[in-house]
C-alpha cells in the first residue's frame, strides 16, 4: 500500500459531511478527522489525520503543503473540529466579587463571558500568551498580548 | 411556547443580551406532547407541535449567532433566526443522533437510515449538554419511544441585574441579598450571644471612658494650670484619671481576651462547618475544582468571615455611635470651630471611595501574581529529582525570577499606589488638625474659647478621624467578608451526595449488581458509558476487560456510587441503589483503588482504616490474605512502620497490597479490584491472586486488569470498548469467538513474547 505523501492524496466530503481520504486512488479511508497536534503553542503546523479508530494516518507538517482543492476541504473540516475563539479585541473587564466579567470581539464576533478564579482559568502559555476558560469551559485564546491594541492589553494588564 | 412569544421576548431584551441570553438557550421548550401533523412551510417554520426548540450560539459560517433547533413528531428541523429553514431531517429517516464533542463546543450529527451523516448544527460548550440531551430525545422519537429528556430551561442571566451569571441556575454575586448573608453568618455568633453583648457592652464603656480624659484636661488647663493655683483640684482630678486609666484598662484586657475566646470558636465552627460540608460533596466538584482552591475556602474564606464577626460587627456600631457622639459634642461645644474643623472629611471620604475599587483590584492582581508565583515554586520542589536529573537548575531558575520580578512589579505598583493614596488622607485628616489651630487658635486669642475647651476639642478631633479612616476601610473590608461568606454557603447549599437521607434503606446486601441501560459521562454532553447492560449474580467474579480508556474505572465508579448514572439505572439486589443509604451501601463495598491512596500513618492504621474497631490478629490475617505481611514484618517497625504522605515511602507494589488488605478487613459484600495487581511482579501476584482467589468466594467481585491472565479465574468476563460492552462471557467462550478479547489477548501475549517473556510457557512450567 502507497504511504500516503501531501502530493499523492485527495481530500474530499462522501457522503456529505464525511470526510474521506483516498491515496493514490488505490484506496480510502473514511470518515477522516484532521487533528491539530499543538494548536495552542504551534497553530497552523502540525495536522494529524485520524482514522475513525483513533489511529494516525498521516501527519502533514503544514496544510500548505496540500494542494488548493484538499486545502479547501480540510479547511471546511477543521472550521467545524475547532469552535475555540481568539480574541481580537477586549471591550470591557471588570473584576467583581470575585468573579472576572469580559466582553470581548473574536474573529466570531462580541461574547460576554465570566471567568471564575483566574488563578486557574487564565492559563499563561508563554510569556505573553493567555487563555481564558470561562464557567463553561469556552476557550479565548489571546495569542500574543502585544497585539493587542493598548485599550484590550490595560484590561489584561490592570487585572492580571 | 408560540414562536411569536419568543420574539416579543426576545425584542423585551436590551440589545446588548440578546445575543448571548439567546445564545446560550435561555429559551428552550417543554415537550407539548401533542403531535398533529404538520404541512411545515417556509415562510411560516413555527408552527405548534414543537416537542424540543433548542437555541445554538453559533451560526453556519461559525460566527455567533443564533439558529435554532426544532423536533416535532414528524421532522428536525434548522432554523435561522430570520425564519428561514435551512435544514429538515423527516424523523422516520433516522439512525441515530448525537452530540459530536469537538474542541470548543460540539455539533449534532444525524446518522440516517441509508448511513448518511449530517452535522446538523454547531454550538460553544456552554449548551453542549443540553444539545447532548437533545440528541437523546431525537434518538427516542426516532425509535418510536417516549420522549423523555430533560431539557428545562436555564438561567445564565441575573433576573434583577442582567449580569453573566457565574454558574448556570446559580446565584449572582451582584444581587445577592447582603442582609441575607449577613444574618446568615451572625447566626454563627449566636451559640456565643452573651459573649458577644459583654464585648459590645465592653467595648460601649471604652469608648465613652474615652471621653472622660479631654475634659478632665480640660478643667485642669482652665481651672488649674492657667489660675496657677488651687493645687487640690488637680489632685482630685488626676486621682479621677487614674481611676478611669486603671479601670479603661481591665475592660480593655477583659474586652480581648473575650474577643480571643469568640474569635477562636466562631472560626472553629466555622472551619468544621465549612469541612463537613466539602466532606459530602459530590466527587463531580472535586473533578472541577483544585484541591488548593477547595481548601482555601476552608482557611482564607473562614478567615475572613470570622475576622468580619468579631472585630468587624461589634465596632460597626460603637465607631458610628462614637462619631455622631463625638460630632455632637463638638457642635454643641463651637459649632462654627466644629465646622471647619469637619470641613476636610468629605474631602476623605471622596478619596476613599473614588480610589477603593482600583485599589482592590491592584491588591487582586498581586494576589494573583502570588499565586503563580508559589504554583511554580510549589512544582519545582515537589518535581526537584526530574529537575536534578535533567540538570535543569538554571532554567528553572530563569523560570522563577520571571515569577518574582512579575510579583515584585505587581507589588511596588499596588504598594506605591496605596502609600500615596494612604498619605493623601493623612494629609486631609492633619488639615483638620491645622485648621483647628488656626481657627481655634484665633477664637482663644479673642477670648472667644477658652484654651481648655480647645484644648478638649483638639483632642477629640483624634475621635473623629480614627473612625472616619476605619469606615473607609470598613467598605472594603466587608465586601470581602461577604464574598467569603457567599463562597462558603455556596458550599454549604449545594448540593449533597445523598448520604444524609436518613429515609434510605439499609439494606444487608447479597451481591447482585444490575446495570440497566445505564450512560453516564464526567462532562454530560459527552458520554464515557452508554447502553450498559449486565448482571452480576451473588458471589461471581466479574473482569472488567478493555483498551485504556475504555470506561473500566469508570464502571467502578458507578457501582460504588462516586458517581450516579446519567440515565439508566443500577439495582442492588434488585433495589435502585440510590433508594439505599449511602454509607450503608459503602461499607458494604470494597475497593481498591486504581491509584492507591495510604493515609499519613502507620501500616496498622491504614489496614484498619474501614474498620478501626479491628484487633491486631485481624489485621495479620488480612495483610497475610493480600501477601503483605511479609514485607511488612521486614520492616523496622513492622505494623507500626509509618507510610508516610501518601504512602510515598512505600514502594508502589507495597502500597497497592496495603490497600489490597484493606479492602479484605472491610469485608465487603462487594469487592472492586481496580487493577490492584498492577505493580506488583508475576509471581506475587499470583498469591495475590490465590489469596483473592479463597477471599471472594461469596463475595460480588469486580476486577480490572490490563495482564489478562489476572482474570483467568473470573466467572465472565464483561469487555468494554469506548464505553460499550462489546463482548460478555467466560475466558475460553470468548477465546473460542476470537472477537475483541481474542485480539486483545493475542497482542498481549506478542508483546510478551517481545520483551522475553511467555505467559504460556510460565504456565506450562507450573
Ligand atoms: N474524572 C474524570 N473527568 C473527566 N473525564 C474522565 C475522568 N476520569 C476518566 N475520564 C475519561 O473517561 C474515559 C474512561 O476512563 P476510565 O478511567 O473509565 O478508563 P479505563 O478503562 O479505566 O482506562 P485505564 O485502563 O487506562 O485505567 C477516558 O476517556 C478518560 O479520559
Ligand atoms: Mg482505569
Amino acid at each position: 500500500m502507497t504511504t500516503p505523501t501531501p502530493e499523492n492524496i485527495r481530500l474530499f466530503h462522501e457522503p456529505r459531511d464525511v470526510l474521506r481520504m483516498t491515496v493514490n486512488d488505490e484506496y480510502s479511508v473514511v470518515q477522516v478527522e484532521p487533528r491539530w497536534a499543538a494548536p495552542l503553542s504551534h497553530p497552523g503546523q502540525l495536522l494529524g489525520l485520524m482514522n475513525s479508530k483513533g489511529e494516525e494516518v498521516m501527519l502533514l507538517p503544514k496544510v500548505a503543503s496540500l494542494n488548493v482543492q484538499n486545502q479547501e476541504v480540510i479547511q471546511r473540516e477543521l472550521d467545524r473540529r475547532y469552535l475555540t475563539s481568539t480574541v481580537h479585541k477586549i471591550v470591557s473587564a471588570k473584576v467583581e466579587f470575585g468573579a472576572t466579567y469580559w466582553t470581548v470581539i473574536t474573529e466570531r464576533g462580541q461574547r460576554d463571558f465570566v471567568v471564575q478564579s483566574l488563578q486557574e482559568n487564565a492559563q499563561w502559555l508563554g510569556e505573553r500568551h493567555l487563555v481564558f476558560v470561562d464557567i463553561d469551559h469556552n476557550r479565548f485564546e489571546v495569542p500574543d498580548l502585544d497585539k493587542l491594541d493598548p485599550q484590550s492589553r490595560k484590561f489584561i494588564d490592570s487585572i492580571l | 411556547m408560540p414562536s411569536k412569544d419568543f420574539d416579543k421576548l426576545r425584542d423585551f431584551l436590551p440589545l446588548s443580551l440578546r445575543r448571548n441570553a439567546f445564545a446560550q438557550g435561555v429559551l428552550c421548550l417543554l415537550p407539548v406532547m401533542k403531535s398533529e401533523p404538520l404541512q411545515p412551510k417556509e415562510s411560516e417554520p413555527n408552527s405548534t407541535g414543537a416537542l424540543i426548540r433548542l437555541v445554538a450560539d453559533l451560526l453556519e459560517n461559525g460566527d455567533y449567532g443564533q439558529r435554532v433547533l426544532e423536533v416535532d413528531s414528524d421532522n428536525v428541523r434548522i432554523l435561522e433566526m430570520n425564519g428561514a429553514l435551512s435544514a429538515t431531517v423527516p424523523i422516520a429517516e433516522i439512525h441515530n443522533a448525537r452530540n459530536e464533542p469537538v474542541v470548543g463546543g460540539g455539533r449534532l450529527e444525524i446518522t440516517t437510515k441509508n448511513g448518511e451523516k449530517l452535522a446538523l448544527i454547531s454550538y460553544t460548550h456552554t449548551i453542549a449538554a443540553r444539545f447532548s440531551e437533545a440528541a437523546r430525545g431525537i434518538e427516542q422519537l426516532a425509535k418510536g419511544e417516549e420522549l423523555l429528556v430533560n431539557l428545562k430551561p436555564q438561567k445564565t442571566h441575573c433576573e434583577k441585574c442582567k449580569r453573566l451569571l457565574p454558574e448556570v441556575d446559580g446565584v449572582c454575586p451582584a444581587c445577592v441579598d447582603r442582609g441575607k448573608t449577613l444574618l446568615r453568618i451572625a447566626r454563627f455568633m449566636l451559640p456565643y450571644k452573651y459573649w458577644a453583648i459583654a464585648l459590645a457592652s465592653l467595648a460601649f464603656l471604652t469608648t465613652v471612658l474615652n471621653l472622660v480624659p479631654p475634659i478632665l484636661q480640660g478643667r485642669l488647663i482652665d481651672e488649674v494650670l492657667q489660675k496657677h493655683t488651687n493645687l487640690p483640684l488637680l489632685f482630685q482630678l488626676i486621682l479621677i484619671w487614674v481611676a478611669i486609666a486603671l479601670t479603661s484598662s481591665l475592660i480593655n484586657i477583659t474586652r480581648d481576651r473575650i474577643v480571643a475566646k469568640l474569635a477562636g470558636s466562631i472560626a472553629a465552627d466555622l472551619r468544621a462547618t465549612v469541612y463537613r460540608a466539602i466532606e459530602f460533596l459530590q466527587l463531580t466538584y472535586f473533578d472541577k475544582k483544585q484541591v488548593g482552591a477547595i481548601a482555601s475556602r476552608v482557611t482564607t474564606d473562614t478567615d475572613r468571615v470570622w475576622g468580619f464577626l468579631v472585630e468587624g460587627v461589634p465596632y460597626f456600631l460603637l465607631n458610628g455611635l462614637m462619631l455622631i457622639g463625638v460630632a455632637a459634642f463638638l457642635f454643641w461645644t463651637n459649632w462654627f470651630l466644629a465646622l471647619c474643623i469637619l470641613a476636610p472629611i468629605p474631602v476623605i471620604i471622596t478619596i476613599a471611595v473614588r480610589f477603593w475599587k482600583p485599589m482592590t483590584q491592584m491588591f487582586y492582581k498581586v494576589g494573583q501574581k502570588w499565586a503563580r508565583f508559589y504554583i511554580h515554586l510549589n512544582e519545582s520542589l515537589n518535581g526537584i529529582r526530574v529537575v536534578k536529573a535533567f540538570a535543569k537548575e538554571d532554567s528553572e531558575f530563569d523560570k522563577f525570577t520571571r515569577r518574582n520580578m512579575e510579583l515584585r512589579e505587581a507589588g511596588v505598583k499596588a504598594d506605591s499606589r496605596w502609600f500615596t493614596i494612604f498619605g493623601g488622607m493623612i494629609f486631609f485628616s492633619s488639615l483638620g488638625t491645622i485648621i483647628c489651630w488656626l481657627v481655634g487658635g484665633a477664637m482663644v486669642v479673642r477670648k472667644e474659647l477658652t484654651l481648655g475647651e480647645f484644648y478638649r476639642i483638639h483632642a477629640y478631633l483624634a475621635l473623629i478621624y480614627g473612625p472616619i479612616q476605619w469606615f473607609a476601610a470598613v467598605n472594603n473590608w466587608f465586601s470581602r467578608a461577604m464574598a467569603g461568606a457567599d463562597r462558603i454557603f455556596e458550599i454549604i447549599d449545594m448540593e449533597k451526595e445523598a448520604y444524609l437521607h436518613d429515609n434510605g434503606l439499609k439494606l444487608d446486601i447479597k451481591g447482585e449488581v444490575t446495570f440497566e441501560d445505564v450512560r453516564f459521562g464526567y462532562d454530560k454532553s459527552n458520554p464515557v458509558l452508554r447502553d450498559i447492560n449486565f448482571v452480576a449474580k451473588p458471589g461471581e467474579m466479574i473482569g472488567l476487560v478493555g483498551k485504556s480508556g475504555a470506561g473500566k474505572s469508570t464502571t467502578i465508579n458507578l457501582i460504588a456510587r462516586f458517581y450516579e448514572p446519567d440515565s439508566g439505572s443500577i439495582k442492588i439486589d434488585g433495589v435502585d441503589y440510590r433508594e439505599i443509604e449511602l454509607q450503608h451501601l459503602r461499607r458494604q463495598i470494597g475497593i481498591v483503588l486504581q491509584e492507591p491512596f495510604l493515609f499519613n500513618g502507620t501500616v496498622a492504621e491504614n489496614i484498619a482504616y474501614g474498620k478501626s474497631d479491628a484487633t491486631m490478629e485481624e489485621i495479620v490475617e488480612a495483610a497475610r490474605a493480600a501477601n503483605a505481611h511479609n514485607f511488612i514484618m521486614m520492616k523496622p517497625d513492622g505494623y507500626d512502620q509509618m507510610v508516610g504522605e501518601r504512602g510515598a515511602k512505600l514502594s508502589g507494589g507495597e502500597r497497592q497490597r496495603v490497600s489490597i488488605a484493606r479492602a479484605i478487613l472491610h469485608d465487603p459484600r462487594i469487592l472492586i479490584l481496580d487493577e490492584a495487581t498492577s505493580s506488583v511482579d508475576v509471581e506475587t501476584e499470583k498469591q495475590i491472586q490465590e489469596a483473592i482467589g479463597r477471599l471472594v468466594a461469596g463475595r460480588t467481585t469486580f476486577a480490572i486488569a490490563h495482564r489478562l491472565s489476572t482474570l483467568r479465574n473470573a466467572d465472565r468476563l464483561i469487555v468494554l470498548d469506548r464505553g460499550k460492552i462489546v463482548e460478555v462471557g467466560t475466558h475460553e467462550e470468548l477465546m473460542e469467538k476470537k472477537g475483541v478479547f481474542h485480539k486483545l489477548v493475542e497482542t498481549q501475549s506478542e508483546i510478551q513474547e517481545i520483551i522475553g517473556f511467555d505467559l504460556g510457557q510460565a504456565e506450562a512450567a507450573k
